[in-house]
């Protein structure tokens, strides 16, 4: 087999022992099943992530009782307490919200932008270019961004909404009405370059022919839009819908850092609630449960949505 | 696509750099924050461009000496806002991890793009279903079961979960780089006589190397922005930056300029990166399912 190997596939050997050394590999890795390969992957999605879920499962069915210090079985309680909880709904009720409005504001915007880029003329290159540098900020980071623009003494956002007389003298983030929509900001403002970038990346990989004939016979610019570009990009806004409604729903760091969740329960998303009862209010059952209930909406979401645009990885 | 005018191009420049403006304006006034005198960043109306330039925040952030107002003398190393061991920590859990995501995802992504195996289909959807996880669901448990392992507050524990997070992306990603290599090659190879691990290691590998590379780039990055685990997993053993810097926001007021110097020394590594990724970013951002 080594001879075999060394004559056959490499006619000089450059490094006779590295060869050597490769062949003399543990047994198991020279086989052609793939589960060797996989082992490591296994073992460690097995460790992180199946043990922590089967553990959530049995952590939802306790509750922490402080006079006793210690976890206590309850049973369904938890998830009784769960369906009866108007604050859960309401959280629910503010992610699904945020998630809807930013996904649509980013989609149009996204797509807006997209055309408007999608040219080879000098300086456009540099400008997609300019355009990624938002979808590598920490999100925290992004988040105290923002809570500086929106500052209501000093901040550029409040002062600039001040003087065209949109805003009032009432900062946009410590007013219930507003401050979700001061929190969807930093997030579009993230995360619609990443729209634009796979929107790009969909149209300058479309055909041309198309177009040339959708021109010839009279199309105006509208039509072409809605009949050929949006159609051929169906898969494309699959993609990223999934891709962005996904990290939408689970959306942690901006309400974190900029409103925790006040002013009342006005900001307050699945996530959030579910990581202050736990770790603010010392319920850790009943933020687990929360924890499972927002995995399980998203994981039924989701998959429904692969399901029906028949996305394939 | 269509055939504009001079005309048309020019007001279609001129709004394409408006907007790009638009959306590089938060960048542009957080890096005048880190470098103004902090009695200017409170000035209303607020300066956008007669700023004045100071290096304190910075020299208090970093413990680096510019030899603006003699702070860095007194302050290197010693003062409250000094962060280079957190910027340390930051480094050491990206690094780390990512490694360790690479070397198990490529493993399991050469796997998946050449050999088939009963239920594959679903492996790979299950593997996407992680991704979905919100990260929340994990973090709680995660904080019970480190607690029992004396995980919490540790390097090993966040390289793991950093590890862990990225684990989806990095298989789905390098099994599109992998798929790009024509199967024909494995097979001659096989048929030469080479097994598996030979092919892996002598011929897909190498042939992969850029997306690996770019796969490894995107794990560090991801690493890098993250904030709840490390938030939920650490006390006060370390602390990497974007969760450090939630902590300048205090009672007493924030710490504006040292916020903005930190978060300034948090982007610019950051977007060295992702200038060198460009070509491979949207397969990324996509977890492989777009080509660019």
């Amino acid at each position: 087999m080594n001879q075999r190997t060394e004559t056959g596939w490499k006619p000089k050997p450059q490094h006779p022992s590295r060869d050597a050394a490769v062949l003399r590999a543990p047994k198991f890795m020279l086989s052609d099943h793939a589960l060797p390969w996989l082992t490591p992957l296994l073992a460690m999605l097995l460790v992180f992530a199946l043990y922590p879920f089967f553990y959530n499962i049995w952590l939802s069915m306790h509750e922490f009782v402080p006079r006793k210090r210690a976890l206590e079985w309850v049973g369904g309680d938890n998830w009784v307490k769960l369906f009866a909880d108007t604050r859960m709904w309401g959280a629910l009720g503010v992610t699904l919200l945020y998630t809807a409005f930013c996904l649509i504001v980013q989609l149009v915007l996204g797509m807006g932008i997209a055309l408007l880029l999608d040219s080879d003329d000098p300086g456009f290159g540099f400008l997609r270019g300019v355009l990624t540098l938002t979808l590598v900020i920490p999100p925290a980071i992004t988040g105290m961004m923002f809570l500086l623009l929106e500052d209501a003494q000093f901040g550029v956002f409040t002062y600039a909404l001040q003087q065209l007389g949109i805003l009032g003298t009432s900062p946009i983030l410590g007013n219930s009405s507003t401050a979700l929509l001061g929190v969807m900001i930093a997030d579009i403002w993230q995360w619609t370059p990443f729209m634009v970038l796979i929107f790009l990346a969909g149209l300058r990989a479309m055909p041309t022919e198309p177009f040339e004939s959708a021109l010839i016979d009279g199309a105006s610019s509208w039509q072409i839009f809605r009949r050929l570009t949006l159609p051929m990009l169906g898969k494309v806004i699959a993609i990223a819908v999934l891709i962005r409604g996904i990290d939408l729903f689970r959306t942690f760091d901006y309400v974190y850092v900029m409103t925790s969740g006040g002013p009342g329960t006005a900001t307050y998303t699945l996530s959030l609630y579910a990581w202050q009862q736990t770790f603010s209010f010392i319920k850790w059952g009943y933020g687990a449960t929360i924890s499972l209930f927002s995995l399980l909406v998203i994981l039924i979401v989701a998959n429904v949505f692969v399901a029906l645009t028949k996305l394939r990885w | 696509m269509m055939s504009l005018s001079p005309t048309q191009r020019i007001i279609r420049a001129l709004a394409a750099w408006l907007v790009v403006a638009i959306f590089a304006f938060p960048i542009y006034y957080w890096f005048t924050i880190a470098f103004r005198v902090e009695k200017e960043i409170f000035e209303l109306p607020p300066l956008i461009f007669d700023w004045t330039f100071s290096g304190k925040s910075f020299e208090e952030v970093f413990g680096i000496s510019f030899g603006y107002d003699n702070g860095a003398q007194q302050l290197a190393g010693g003062g409250n806002f000094y962060m280079m061991p957190r910027l340390w920590d930051s480094i050491v859990v990206a690094v780390c991890s990512t490694i360790l995501a690479i070397s198990i995802a490529t493993l399991a992504s050469y796997a998946l793009s050449r050999m088939r195996f009963a239920g594959q289909h679903h492996f790979v959807f299950w593997i996407l279903s992680t991704r979905m996880m919100p990260p929340v669901a994990v973090a709680i448990p995660m904080f019970f079961i480190y607690k029992q392992f004396g995980l919490l507050d540790t390097y090993t524990g966040i390289i793991l979960v950093h590890a862990l997070m990225n684990l989806p992306l990095a298989v789905l990603l390098l099994k599109s780089f992998f798929d790009d290599i024509p199967m024909e090659i494995d097979e001659a190879a096989l048929i030469d006589g080479a097994s598996r691990w030979l092919i892996f290691r002598k011929i897909v590998a190498p042939m992969a190397i850029g997306g690996i590379a770019a796969t490894a780039v995107l794990c560090f990055i991801f690493s890098w922005t993250e904030f709840l685990f490390v938030l939920t997993l650490t006390q006060t053993g370390l602390k990497t930056v974007p969760v450090v810097a939630s902590t300048f926001v205090t009672s007493t007021g924030t710490a504006w300029g040292n916020m903005a110097a930190l978060g300034v020394g948090a982007m610019v590594p950051a977007f060295i990166f992702i200038l060198m990724v460009q070509k491979n970013l949207v397969r990324g951002l996509t977890l492989g399912s777009l080509k660019q």
